[in-house]
């Protein structure tokens, strides 16, 4: 019965220890005749392969891990700053108000995504609803261009719309995001383009499984004494008093650039923050699916493993029996 | 208030709001004591690399990394 025990150790063990098993598993699809032969004496199906993917899968499941663990802690900080930096853009609205019905001649997408990926699909949201945004303000007599921030939302855009691509800016997120840095970053997009109106895509942080895609539009000056002059919710605007020697379009152009790198602020704070959210859950899920996949094929090895050795068995008892007989 | 005279000035330096906003950011900022100087300015650091387009083809990227300090700001303060 020992010596039993001990060959069927020797037979699990020759895969391993045989380099010849190892050169027959890899290169199987090539020569399947040589796994056929196999090292001496083992008729059972080799695990070697199954093991492997149990082992890249557990793998695999530790770095979802990690990277849903890196995720929730970067959210947190970034969370905050987020939800104060609300408070930059609803002055504005309050007064200026949120017009994304205006139609003007020279329309400018600003398109926020991700510069890197694995974080679900809220780059692929952002892109789509820019290029409705872009269906709807073309036509005759009117262009709309894009402004694009951030990898992913360049590698879509560039397969379709080439030909309106503006702007392209990345690495915005190698340090921690601040108002500076967005503001110069909206300086530049002011200087670099000519707009009527500027239509801010992003995705609205609401929860760590809720991001809602908005559209923030901010008009340029001309386009706001326009809509003053006709009224709604802009004419208000006469309202106020001017303190100091400025014109009223000069005050408006300040808070036109003003509001501009404000929302901008805001804007990329909520995609940033929609982003680690998405990368969470995204994490979270796959980790889950590899612990399923690891199940699953655990319990397949088992089985497999299970069952050569009742085959042994059944082969000891039977030729023990035939001898006794 | 002096920023109320400045303005024709500043504009016509080419800059736009947000830029004097934050070279008066910057001012504030460095008015602040240690620690806490240290703190405030590492707020402000800038870092992107941005390309411009034109008619579907990239040209060359440059990055834009600055801190408002190198804008010369002595120049632009005697400016006021």
């Amino acid at each position: 019965m020992a010596m039993a025990a001990l060959r069927r150790e020797g037979r699990r063990l020759a895969p391993l220890i045989s380099p010849r098993t190892i050169t027959a598993v890899r290169s199987s699809p090539l020569y399947p005749t040589l796994e056929d032969e196999g090292p001496l004496g083992v008729r059972h199906i080799s695990t070697q392969v199954v093991r492997n993917r149990m082992k890249s899968v557990k793998n695999i499941q530790k770095i979802t891990k990690a990277m849903k663990m890196v995720a929730a802690s970067k959210l947190r900080a970034i969370q905050t700053k987020t939800e104060n930096s609300r408070g930059l853009w609803q002055p504005f609205t309050a007064l200026l108000g949120d017009l994304p019905s205006a139609d003007v001649k020279k329309n400018v997408v600003v398109t926020i995504s991700s510069d890197k990926g694995l974080c679900g699909g809220i780059n692929s949201t952002s892109v789509k609803i820019s290029k409705g945004l872009h269906k709807l303000n073309s036509g005759p007599e009117k262009e709309t261009k894009y402004v694009i921030l951030g990898e992913k939302a360049k590698a879509q855009l560039v397969r379709d719309s080439k030909k309106d691509i503006e702007l392209i800016i990345t690495e915005l997120q190698k340090n921690p995001l601040n108002y500076t840095q967005v503001s110069v970053l909206a300086d530049e997009i002011l200087k670099n383009v000519e707009y009527d109106a500027l239509r801010i895509v992003f995705n609205k942080f609401q929860s760590v499984v809720s991001f809602v895609p908005t559209v923030s539009t901010v008009l340029s000056t001309e386009i706001v004494e326009r809509e003053a002059e006709s009224g709604g919710k802009l004419g208000d605007l006469d309202s106020y008093e001017v303190e100091g020697g400025e014109t009223k379009g000069e005050i408006l152009q300040n808070l036109a650039e003003f509001q501009f790198s404000c929302t901008m602020f805001n804007a990329v704070l909520e995609n940033a923050c929609s982003e680690q959210g998405a990368r969470m859950s995204a994490m979270d899920s796959s980790s889950r699916n590899a612990g399923d996949m690891l199940d699953r094929l655990t319990l397949t090895y088992n089985r497999t493993r299970q069952a050569s050795i009742t085959t042994e068995l059944i082969e000891i008892i039977s030729g023990a029996s035939a001898l006794e007989g | 208030m002096a920023s109320n005279a400045a303005v024709p000035f500043w504009r016509a330096a080419g800059m736009t709001y947000i830029t004097y906003s934050n070279i008066c950011a910057n001012l504030v900022r460095n008015c602040l004591k240690e620690p806490y100087k240290t703190d405030a300015l590492s707020r402000e650091k800038v870092h992107f690399s941005i390309s411009k387009w034109t008619d579907g083809k990239p040209e060359k990227p440059s990055f834009c990394s600055v801190f408002i300090r190198s804008l010369h700001l002595p120049d632009m303060v005697a400016n006021l």
